[in-house]
């Protein structure tokens, strides 16, 4: 640690973020999920299964609520006296929404998770010590914690599927905690041979795993920097921006045309997940 | 008014009765320690069971990641506040009543710290790692997080236990060398001799120890108030429903007061039924304890109705919600009973008639205690069952008989730390009764004087 | 000419204070007025008086410590937030100034503490030798007084204790 280090550039370390500081350059990653055309088919929580060895933990723990996965479908009935209460369902895909002020990042008691440069919220696994503040913390409660050791668990991956794992992902052992990181095993391996070519990720040349999965491609995930991302057109589009905490949409007391919101955006940790709301009415 | 003390005491009496507490200890001593020690094994079971299983065997999980040891926690560190209560607020007060009663107060102090601490490392899903919380130069140049309010707690507990342990110490210092002086040979003599560093009573050394208790007694009251309130500010300083109050640090401070002041009650009716210290821990002191126990009890009373009423009024409907949700949810009953045992037993205390009455006493001052636990839980765990997010809700999460046994352990822990302690440490201080009985007799002798020279 | 302790005991203060005013104002040749230690089981502050001024410095102890232990603790933790790994949590600044604030004012509170204890060890010089002469009636209820003089004034002090109604009076064996 160095105090001279700190005096010298004492401005830089005082300012807040994101409002106060310049933005995320060269890369920001974001996502946009349109809910319409969302069908609730699971693909996407299953390639996220497959792609970062999360493990399977089984009916007793997943009743115990004790489930692993970092992409889940969350599932909304309206309670309206319709005569088949299950038509209508709407699906909710939600994973760590990669919040700018993230409220899980100041309260983890060792720094085991952070924010990158590039936009992300970091967990490291090697240094947390399993306190579980941040997952208190959290409005949306999309952290997981390993409440048993799973790679010595009976069935989780029975002898041949470990050679399923992921050599990119580690695998968690007990009382680490873990969530959504945007793969960024994949967007490390992107930018490594961009790098190697001298330029920046383009759009289109990394995708997450849920993303790639989606039948009807109802996420979208760019660099929220680059104009030509989908991301940020969508983005642009909807009117919302990463640094307010009421966007265009809301303002307009009798409704909107725009369909572009964020979830709990009133708490300010500014989410880097965008959700289009659902236009149809659902025939199932 | 009876008197506090009887100013007639002659001063070898008080060395006598006090260190004839220190004497070989009767069986019944020696069957409590061994239940003390079971209690404890308990609790060490179940935590060995957890540490290599996992933390999944205390039945918790996604959104309820915290639970009872939390909570314990945070009733430990509460009932730490007894001492630094009793002996630097009061003193800073001149209330010389408190001086037959804060030694084993600030004992108590320091064993809820010690017991506290347990919880934290049971607590965390890694215990083996837990240095990394500490701040120590290491050669990747990594340091904790101190924006963290789990953090501060570590610095604050730290601070808190250290200073506590000095000051229970070195306001020992004149009594150990009472006991160097008056027992037996052997391992207790060498002891104390030790301990009490040469102590002679000399000017100098008078003079110096009563400036430095002063002082230290003046640090000891803002540091056990932000303890505490960083012990709140876990809770306060996050976004939840139900933990995002601005009152969070002056309501657990009140909490602890409370909790403490009952815990005294329990310990001195104890204490003076096993040692006979009938003559220092007298009913009087009893009566002022109960008395400060309950005006404590209705500023926690007051402060809690303050924060359901902000509730009640505000716009925040997501904390509305938690608070309906602990009236009328699955956590009602405890709910409930922390209300009846926090504000409505102690307006028993209210009446002169059972101010004094030990078997009643003893039986309220434990409710007290259980109404503060219960307190804790319920700050702990609705905020969980009914937070935030939507998918979250309607899911119902008890503890396991895990997290229960460790609980339990932990009662283990401190019985046997304290009564250790009452066996080789004076549990009365014996130099400070006889300064309570010097000054109230020359008080009264001037009283008397004053009257005949009326005459 | 060898030094001699003496010591005497009283069974009430006000005994004590009487014999220390006496010795104070006799200006016995031989005997220092500062080689004069009052030994009680409990303090008594009305005595200073009598004692003339003798400091207690422990409390510049407290300020330094305190004061040194906030600065400390104020700079550790802003240079330890602001090293190579300088990383944003939670949007605030990497050296955000509440946070900071708690922790210096808990490491004033520590610091205050620890040197106080540590200037309280020193000032009264604990651990501390026995004196050569000592009662363990001391600690129980008596007031000892012990002196440290030249033979020739030994008589005289001898007689200013027993003229004071001195409960007991210990003398070191003669060289």
């Amino acid at each position: 640690m160095s105090v001279t280090n700190l005096l010298d550039d004492w401005a830089k370390f005082r300012h807040p973020h994101p409002v106060d500081d310049k933005p995320h350059d060269p890369y920001k990653w974001a996502m946009a999920i349109d809910l319409d055309a969302c069908s609730g088919c699971n693909a996407c929580s299953v390639a996220c299964y497959a792609e970062n060895n999360i493990p399977v933990v089984g009916k007793d723990k997943f009743l115990h609520g004790q489930s692993m996965h970092w992409m889940r479908i969350e599932r909304y009935w309206d309670e309206d006296g319709r005569d088949f209460p299950d038509q209508g369902v709407q699906f909710l895909p939600m994973m760590c929404q990669q919040c700018e002020a993230a409220p899980c990042e100041t309260v983890c008691p060792v720094a085991a998770t952070n924010h990158t440069s590039d936009g992300l919220n970091s967990q490291i696994y090697n240094r947390c010590i399993g306190s579980r503040y941040c997952s208190a913390n959290c409005p949306f409660k999309v952290r997981y914690f390993n409440w048993y050791d799973y790679p010595t668990t009976d069935d989780v991956w029975p002898a041949e599927m470990t050679q399923q794992l992921n050599p990119d992902v580690s695998v968690r052992g007990k009382g680490v905690m873990e969530k959504c990181t945007f793969c960024v095993q994949r967007l490390h391996e992107a930018k490594v041979v961009a790098k190697g070519e001298g330029r920046i990720v383009r759009e289109g040349e990394v995708q997450t795993a849920c993303q790639q999965v989606c039948p009807t491609n109802a996420i979208s995930f760019g660099n929220l920097m680059d104009p030509d991302a989908k991301v940020h057109q969508q983005w642009q589009a909807q009117q919302v921006e990463l640094d307010k905490d009421k966007q265009a949409k809301d303002e307009n007391e009798g409704g909107s045309e725009l369909r572009g919101y964020r979830i709990l955006e009133e708490l300010r940790p500014y989410p880097s997940v965008m959700y289009l709301e659902r236009v149809r009415e659902s025939a199932i | 008014m009876e008197k506090d003390i009887r100013e007639d005491i002659a001063w070898a009496k008080i060395n006598g009765d006090v260190l004839k507490s220190l004497e070989n200890p009767r069986k019944l001593y020696w069957v409590i320690i061994a239940l003390a020690l079971a209690a404890f094994g308990v609790g060490v079971a179940c935590e060995v069971y957890q540490y290599n299983t996992g933390m999944g065997v205390a039945n918790l999980d996604n959104p309820h990641v915290w639970g009872l040891y939390i909570a314990t926690f945070i009733f430990w560190i509460g009932m730490s506040h007894s001492g630094t209560l009793l002996s630097a607020i009061l003193h800073l007060m001149h209330a010389d009543w408190r001086k037959p009663i804060y030694r084993f107060a600030e004992a108590m102090t320091t064993f809820s710290l010690m017991t506290a601490g347990l919880f934290v490392l049971v607590h965390i899903g890694r215990l083996w790692q837990f240095y990394y919380s500490l701040p120590y130069p290491n050669e990747r140049g990594i340091w904790p997080n101190f924006q963290s309010p789990l953090l501060w707690d570590a610095m604050a507990i730290f601070t808190y236990l250290s200073s506590s342990v000095i000051f229970l110490y070195v306001g020992m210092i004149p009594d150990l060398a009472i006991c160097r002086d008056h027992l037996h040979p052997g391992w207790r003599k060498k002891l104390y001799t030790l301990l009490s560093l040469g102590w002679e009573g000399t000017d100098r050394q008078w003079r110096n120890f009563r400036v430095t208790y002063l002082t230290v007694a003046c640090f000891l009251i803002p540091l056990a108030v932000s303890v505490h309130s960083i012990v709140a500010s876990d809770f306060a300083m996050s976004q939840q429903p139900g933990w995002h109050v601005t009152s969070f640090a002056p309501y657990f401070v009140a909490g602890a007061l409370y909790s403490g002041c009952a815990a005294i009650i329990t310990l001195f009716i104890i204490l003076r039924y096993v040692f006979k210290f009938e003559e220092y821990m007298t009913l009087p002191i009893l009566k002022k304890t109960v008395r400060l126990t309950f005006a404590i009890a209705m500023v926690w009373t007051y402060l809690n109705a303050i924060e359901f009423a902000s509730v009640w009024y505000g716009h925040d409907v997501a904390s509305k919600d938690v608070l309906i949700q602990k009236m009328v949810g699955p956590y009602a009953y405890a709910w409930w009973g922390m209300i009846f045992c926090g504000s409505i037993v102690p307006l028993v205390l209210a009446f002169k008639r059972f101010q004094t009455n030990i078997p009643v006493l003893l039986v309220i001052s434990l409710l007290l205690n259980l109404g503060m636990w219960l307190e804790r839980w319920m700050i702990v765990s609705p905020t969980f069952s009914h937070g935030y997010y939507p998918w979250t809700w309607d899911h119902d999460q008890w503890p396991s008989w895990v997290q229960w046994g460790m609980v339990f352990g932990s009662f283990g822990w401190f019985t046997l730390l304290f009564m250790i302690f009452c066996k080789v440490f004076p549990s009365v201080s014996m130099y400070e009764v006889k300064e309570m009985v010097y000054h109230r007799s020359l008080h009264s002798k001037k009283g008397d004087t004053a009257e005949q020279g009326a005459h | 000419m060898s030094q001699r302790h003496i010591l005497a005991l009283f069974s009430n203060f006000d005994e004590a204070e009487a014999v220390i005013s006496e010795l104070r104002s006799a200006n016995i040749d031989g005997f220092n007025f500062d080689d004069l230690t009052l030994k009680s089981p409990i303090e008594h502050h009305e005595v200073e008086e009598v004692l003339g001024d003798r400091s207690a410095r422990v409390q510049w102890f407290t300020l330094g410590g305190a004061l040194m232990g906030g600065l400390l603790g104020f700079w550790l933790i802003s240079g330890a937030q602001a090293n190579f790994f300088a990383q944003m949590k939670g949007g605030k600044p990497i050296v955000p100034l509440p946070p900071n604030f708690i922790l210096t004012y808990e490491m004033f509170i520590l610091g205050g503490v620890y040197i106080s204890i540590l200037g309280f060890l020193i000032c009264a010089g604990l651990p501390a030798k026995r004196s050569p002469l000592y009662s363990t009636t001391v600690s129980e209820d008596q007031i000892g007084i012990l002196v440290k003089a030249e033979e020739s004034a030994i008589a005289k002090i001898k007689s200013v204790f027993l003229s004071h109604e001195a409960l007991e009076i210990q003398e070191e064996a003669g060289k």
